[in-house]
């Protein structure tokens, strides 16, 4: 057994450590997934204004800075009790506000954070000896998503073409953040009652604007077929079952006019989206599409137990349609993007955020399982006792471990996706099934991050054009002694996946409570007390480590498949390493040092 | 143009505005526009085609890497351009390299092709190098640093290594500069312990260079997140020569050690706020989503020396005040427990950025500031 642990994990947002024992076979048999860093972030607020935390919380993530500001607006709304009056308007806002967060956060992550994996010179080694379809290939890798800075063998790489280009539609969408939103890292328009800035008419043809170059981009690097004829025939379509076939056609057509050629460039029609999806499937590429080569995405990052893993989504989106107001628990079918829960085994059932707990069994904090809301947290104070080569047994991690009825849970795309139904992700999930993969793997992560990159961008130009009104009401008056003795809860959901904040205060309206449960701490989570590993420990468990099953043999010195599979996830670890909580019954806490 | 303003612009073009003294820099602005006269920089930049290779090595600690999303917010320079036209070697950048640790039975593996703690200890190794620092440096617990270990070592080691061998550092946020959001009153804040490069909060002797005993020419760039022209054009000033590193600093930084062209000491937000109209004419909103100035809701525009006002964000879009949201200062070291309560005006705290007001003039809170202040209570006072 050889211990190969990747530490930094790079490109994600903090630092995160992921250790693996690997056999001879180059399988992996045990993983530890460590958060590596301290802030005690919320502590802060405690004894505070309790409307300071909507534009300090989201000082947490600046990669996702609008989805904690709008959970905690969420959280503030009910403690200030004016949830269901919140004008439409100001949803529509916030629903902006967040879709472009969320394209922005997909398309650097999948260009700039997940994609330069796939110019590791592993595949060029996998792929060359296979002649010329598999060197075709290699090429439009490293062609597409090397990154900046990058050298092989010695030699610099020039950035790839998809790399260099979404950088620049990722300051456009940053920028069309800040026409609604302020600024962009940290937008400062979340408020208790509604939303600070009213929009303007100029403010629609701005955003428009952005978003026709934005898609611009879209049609020449991601999607060669036309957006609309997308979506109509997979977000659109009937059965998840006519989703797949339709892009399976789609796809079969590609491979028809470029086999013999072996030309895979964009200008042939292979967009990012349509060659990762035929490439990066052993079951689409190989089995159904009869591709001499793949990179094998579906063969690793799953769960191996259905039974231990569920996944989660709090919902996102308000429904504009549904007019003022919103009831903060996020029942089934209340927001564009729905909560629920989706078992291993693809079972539906509903959300009850009551059936959320955290444990800290093996993270550096003494306490016990319990709900966020009351949750209770020492963090360790003695530097000896902060390791991170003690093994599953040990505690490893500054993440604490949330369950959901005891379970763990993925969140993200993927559990979004599989939620409401999404046709082509679920059809993916269940032919996945079927033919005896996991139905979640790296593969259909990081599609379903593509498709609801997809879906939003759809959506969004009806909340732009259609919902957004200038004329509109942005707020209802609130003031401080609404908040007094008073509770909040607010979901949403981060680009990452499912995000909660709870809040209380006292009878001076003063923060007692401020608890954040985050993406990557579902994600991310180490063991619980039962010892049962978190999503991304199982999914690292199981597989193997080198690029196309270990094609060219072990080598542990390039474990390039725990890069992908960690990357997956897109971890944010300054996100999911804040979590402490605020109990009033103990503060200010006394802490020794030992 | 009339020939005045013409032998201004070509006054502008051949100067150096980073050591330009206020007086002028005001008279300029107001002259050519500050459009116009922050373009004469840029295009400077964007022209010079041949240097030398500059290596930055750019380290995260405790952060939130808002600061490196912002820097890809940059224009004119953006990013790629400055990388390509100034020839900088981002060698080192966790959030965009390729590499990552890789450790097989607990020796890191490979080359520094694709492991990242071979490539940062090769850097140091060779030196010569900008360190760009984003985040704070966890001294705690008791004085371990290890509430942050990445690849095996403290950020503290990781930084303290670094330093000792870099030509220069850019202490790039707030949490970089001041220790920020990390350093924040609580009850855990003592423990952690978090050190901005060279300061913690308003204290120049407490910063983690101190801390560890290493002196080294620091300048900072706050701001949550930093602008990314300030990063940008500090980065490019320092390579193009306009900054001479370490004689140059004491005339272009102020005492928190950041460049007054960007951070002005007798300039702050407020005096090109978007809003001041209305705070001249005696009106404020009181509710949000209104139109009107926010000092009732808050507004510490009139603390925070930044010319966010002229400048704007993400292409000069918009800003905090002009999307109806107070001004935090975050640019100021105290943030943000010297901006706080937001959404209460500084006078009814009785406590301006950490300094009694009555003793506010002794700290670099320039007089523009006070009168400001001064010249709020009495409105306010007739108003109510």
């Amino acid at each position: 057994m050889v211990n190969v642990t990747v530490d930094p994990l790079t490109r994600i947002e903090g630092h995160l450590r992921l250790s693996t024992e690997v056999s001879e076979a180059g399988v992996i048999t045990d993983a530890q997934t460590s958060g590596v860093l301290f802030r005690g972030f919320e502590r802060f607020l405690q004894n505070q204004d309790p409307r300071d935390a909507a534009l300090l919380v989201q000082r947490i993530c600046g990669v996702c800075p609008t989805s904690h500001s709008l959970a905690a607006a969420g959280a503030l709304d009910q403690l200030f009790g004016v949830a269901d009056t919140i004008p439409k308007d100001a949803l529509v806002a916030r629903n902006i506000n967040q879709g472009l967060n969320t394209l922005a956060s997909h398309a650097t992550h999948i260009y700039v954070l997940w994609g330069p994996d796939l110019a590791n010179p592993a595949y060029r080694d996998v792929l060359t000896p296979l002649g010329d379809t598999g060197s075709a290939v290699w090429n439009e890798l490293v062609g597409r998503f090397a990154p900046i800075s990058y050298k092989l063998d010695g030699q610099p790489v020039p950035p790839g073409s998809s790399y260099l280009g979404a950088i620049p539609e990722k300051k456009r969408l940053q920028e069309a953040i800040a026409v609604i939103g302020g600024k962009m890292p940290h937008q400062v328009t979340s408020f208790p009652g509604g939303y600070t800035y009213k929009p303007t008419f100029a403010d629609i043809t701005k955003i428009s604007s952005y978003y026709l170059q934005v898609m611009d981009f879209v049609s020449k690097y991601t999607l060669r077929v036309p957006f609309e004829t997308w979506i109509e025939n997979t977000y659109k379509a009937s059965s998840p079952a006519k989703a797949v076939n339709f892009v399976l056609e789609h796809l079969r057509g590609l491979v028809d006019k470029s086999v013999v050629s072996n030309n895979f460039s964009r200008e042939a029609g292979w967009g990012d989206a349509e060659f990762y999806t035929a490439f990066g499937s052993e079951l689409v590429g190989e089995t159904l599409l009869g591709l001499p080569a793949s990179l094998k995405h579906d063969r690793h990052g799953g769960y191996s137990d259905p039974s231990k893993i569920a996944f989660l989504a709090y919902g996102a989106f308000y429904k504009p349609e549904a007019g003022d107001g919103y009831d903060p628990r996020s029942p089934e079918g209340a927001r564009f993007q729905t909560s629920g829960v989706v078992t291993g085994n693809l079972e539906y059932q509903k959300f009850n955020p009551d059936l959320i707990t955290e444990s800290v069994a093996h993270a550096f904090y003494e306490g016990g399982e319990l709900h966020p809301s009351k949750g209770e947290t020492n963090p360790f104070t003695n530097p000896d006792d902060i390791r991170y080569d003690g093994g599953s047994d040990s505690r490893y991690s500054w993440i604490k471990a949330p369950r959901y009825g005891g379970i763990p849970a993925e969140v993200g795309p993927l559990a979004r996706m599989l939620a409401m139904k999404e046709p082509l992700t679920t059809g993916l999930a269940l032919a996945f099934k079927e033919n005896g993969y996991s139905p979640a793997n790296t593969y259909t992560r990081t599609i379903a991050r593509i498709q609801e990159l997809a879906i939003i961008a759809n959506e969004l130009v009806k909340w732009v054009t259609v919902d957004l009104d200038p004329n509109g009401k942005y707020a209802v008056h609130t003031d401080l002694s609404m908040a007094k003795d008073s509770e909040g809860m607010g979901l949403w959901e981060a680009p990452r996946g499912a995000l909660g904040h709870w809040i209380s205060t006292d009878s001076n309206s003063k923060v007692v409570t401020y608890q954040p449960v985050v993406p990557s701490t579902w994600n991310m989570s180490p063991r619980d007390g039962a010892g049962v590993p978190g999503p991304l420990e199982q999914a690292l468990i199981g597989s193997k480590i080198n690029a196309v099953e270990n094609a060219a043999g072990v080598e542990y010195s390039n474990p390039v498949n725990i890069l992908h599979i960690g990357r997956s996830y897109d971890p944010c670890i300054a996100c999911a390493v804040h979590t402490i909580d605020l109990s009033g019954k103990n503060a200010p806490r006394t802490l020794k040092l030992v | 143009m009339n020939t005045g303003k013409k032998n201004l612009v070509r006054t502008l073009e051949s100067m150096d505005f980073l050591k330009m003294d206020r007086r002028t820099f005001l008279k300029a602005v107001g002259a050519v526009g500050a459009t116009a006269f922050l373009g004469t920089y840029k295009t400077d930049i964007v022209s010079a085609l041949e240097f030398a290779e500059t290596k930055v090595v750019w380290l995260h600690g405790a952060e939130c890497t808002g600061c490196s999303e912002s820097l890809l917010n940059g224009g004119n320079p953006d990013i790629v351009q400055a990388i390509s036209k100034l020839n900088v070697n981002l060698a080192y950048h966790e959030t965009l390299l390729a590499q990552q640790g890789i450790f097989v039975d607990g020796k890191a593996a490979n080359t520094s092709e694709l492991n990242s703690e071979i490539l940062v200890d090769e850097l140091i190794e060779e030196g010569n190098y900008i360190l760009v620092v984003e985040g704070a440096i966890a001294n705690g617990p008791d004085g371990s640093g290890r509430y942050c270990v990445i690849g095996n070592r403290t950020f503290k080691e990781l930084f303290a290594k670094a330093a000792k061998n870099a030509n220069a550092i850019l202490a790039v946020g707030t949490c970089a500069a001041y220790g920020g959001i990390n350093c924040a009153d609580s009850a855990v804040e003592e423990i952690t312990d978090f050190r901005g490069v060279a300061f913690k909060k308003e204290n120049g002797d407490k910063g983690m260079l101190q801390e560890l005993g290493i002196h080294k020419p620091v300048i900072n760039i706050p701001g949550c997140p930093a602008h990314p022209d300030w990063m940008l054009l500090t980065l490019g000033a320092v390579i193009l020569g306009k900054i001479r590193i370490p004689e140059d600093l004491d005339s272009v930084l102020d005492s928190y050690g950041r460049p007054k062209v960007f951070f002005p000491p007798d300039h702050t937000v407020h005096e090109n706020c978007p809003r001041r109209g209305y705070y001249d004419r005696g009106e404020f909103d009181t509710e949000i989503s209104g139109d009107k100035c926010l000092w009732k809701l808050g507004c510490k525009a009139p603390y925070a020396h930044a010319d966010c006002g002229m400048r704007k964000w993400n292409s000069g879009i918009s800003m905090c005040t002009q999307a109806g949201s107070p001004c935090i200062a975050c640019v100021e070291p105290g943030f943000p427990d010297s901006a706080r309560p937001f959404y209460i005006e500084a006078e009814d705290k009785g406590i301006l950025l950490g300094a009694n007001i009555d003793t506010v003039s002794k700290v670099a809170v320039g007089a523009a500031a006070l009168a400001a202040g001064v010249h709020a209570v009495r409105r306010m006072k007739g108003d109510e």
